[in-house]
């Protein structure tokens, strides 16, 4: 692999990025610990009834986890805007859609995968049945790099303005809901029984169309916003 | 390093004709003319705001003017035309203050290739960084970081460095290594632009300057 190629940059980014994540590991461990914090709160706010729990669990645990995401989205591009790395990577000779998926990869495996970890640990403590876990898991897997796609997209909108966090919560909103229907649906169905292939081909197809577009409209939108 | 003007442009690196910039209605910098050919420094003066920085983006590609015209080695200054070509430090280093300046310096290679013979100990050495390779960019001086963000120019394939304000934070050794710097890349045949707000002593030959009126 010769430096420079479009294979090399990528790699590089994606290290960069993970080594990055390494040297503060304090700022992964905060999604994680704001989902477990929300889960706990949830039986000391709505009794011990253990069916009550059971069947609120895995939209509990779905839409904790992706919130616990949205915390950590806003920060894509923000440390690579302040020191002017965006920068130096925009204007390297290599396909920026391609480096932004590098990005966005690393992205999802420092923020989702975490609490993809946790999130059978989380619904057992409300009682979510173990048959269903898989489901639960495989929702979980297809929602959160979906999540993180539409969420770079919006985020490389708003890099170049400061205090876009407001604006990124209200934008994302429209596009979360029919990722917590699908992955919701999954879920229930499997706890209730029924078959749940239909909503987790939907999340899949979902994925496969975000995971060729969200690069390409996630570059673009870097660029016009830098562009200003 | 002595073509004064447009005339002689063929060639030419960086060609401008004409180009200005306005934002919201209130022209930022311009109609200016210069052409940067290969060996050529040219220093960009100008006082605050008078939109030095400006150019540089703009001359980087992230930011488009229509007005006027702006030709890469004879080409149309499209990203296509100038990846690769281009390397530029900012006020922003792009330095990652967790990471190592090697650490740093081997991101920016995986991302540009390395300069042919280049090797990331000895630019750092060059920049008078010996013995802070692996320690963090956070650690690290105002001066020092400037210098590990000058390592990247020796490591870099590109042929024209666009510097923004590279004096600044910089002690009086520091000024002679970026004028060092650029005498040796003006001699292996690559051309710089280079702005700054204060007087600059160059070593040696005096640069070609461009004058930006607000």
């Amino acid at each position: 692999m010769t430096p420079g190629s479009t294979c090399a940059a990528c790699v590089a980014l994606f290290r960069r990025d993970l080594l990055l994540a390494w040297r503060r590991r304090g700022d992964i461990a905060m999604p994680v610990l704001y989902a477990v914090i929300v889960t706990t709160l949830f039986p000391f706010a709505l009794g011990p009834d253990a069916a009550l729990l059971s069947r609120i669990a895995g939209g509990v645990v779905l839409v904790t986890v992706l919130l616990a995401m949205l915390l950590s989205l806003d920060s894509l591009f923000r440390s690579d805007v302040e020191d002017g790395s965006l920068e130096q990577w925009m204007l390297a000779p290599q396909s920026l859609p391609l480096l932004l998926g590098a990005k966005l990869l690393a992205h999802w495996i420092t923020s989702a995968v975490p609490l993809i970890v946790i999130a059978p640990v989380l619904a057992s403590m409300l009682r979510f049945p173990t048959a269903a876990m898989p489901v639960l898991v495989a929702a979980l897997l297809l929602a959160t790099p979906l999540l993180s796609l539409l969420g770079g997209v919006l985020v490389a909108l708003t890099a170049g303005s400061r205090r876009s966090g407001m604006l990124l919560a209200l934008m994302l909103l429209p596009l979360c809901v029919p990722v917590v229907i699908f992955a919701a649906g999954a879920v229930a169905a499997a706890q209730d029984g029924l078959p749940f292939a239909a909503p987790i081909a939907w999340l899949g197809a979902a994925l496969a169309l975000a995971l060729v577009l969200g690069p390409l409209a996630c570059a673009a939108a870097l660029r016009i916003a830098m562009d200003a | 390093m002595g073509r004064m003007c447009a005339a002689d442009s063929a060639n030419a690196l960086i060609e401008a004709l004409a180009l200005s910039f306005t934002r919201q209605d209130e022209q930022v910098f311009g109609p200016l003319d210069f052409a940067l050919h290969a060996g050529d420094i040219a220093l960009i003066e100008g006082d605050n705001g008078s939109g030095k920085t400006t150019l540089m983006r703009i001359l980087t590609g992230m930011l488009h003017t229509d007005e006027g015209e702006l030709r890469f080695d004879g080409q149309p200054y499209t990203r296509d035309a100038t990846a690769g070509h281009v390397v530029f430090l900012g006020h922003h280093l792009g330095l990652k203050s967790d990471l190592s300046a090697r650490e740093n310096l081997r991101f920016a290679q995986g991302l540009y290739g390395a300069r042919p013979g280049s090797d990331i100990v000895t630019a750092l050495a060059a920049v008078g960084l010996a013995g802070y390779e692996d320690e963090p960019v956070r650690r690290l001086s105002a001066g020092q970081k400037k210098r590990a963000a000058l390592a990247r120019l020796l490591i870099l394939p590109a042929r024209v460095w666009l510097l923004d304000e590279p004096y600044a934070n910089l002690d009086r050794e520091g000024i002679a290594l970026v004028n060092t710097l650029l005498a040796s890349h003006a001699a292996r045949g690559g051309a710089a632009l280079v702005t700054s707000h204060g007087a600059v002593a160059f070593a040696g030959d005096e640069p070609r300057r461009i004058r930006i009126h607000p």
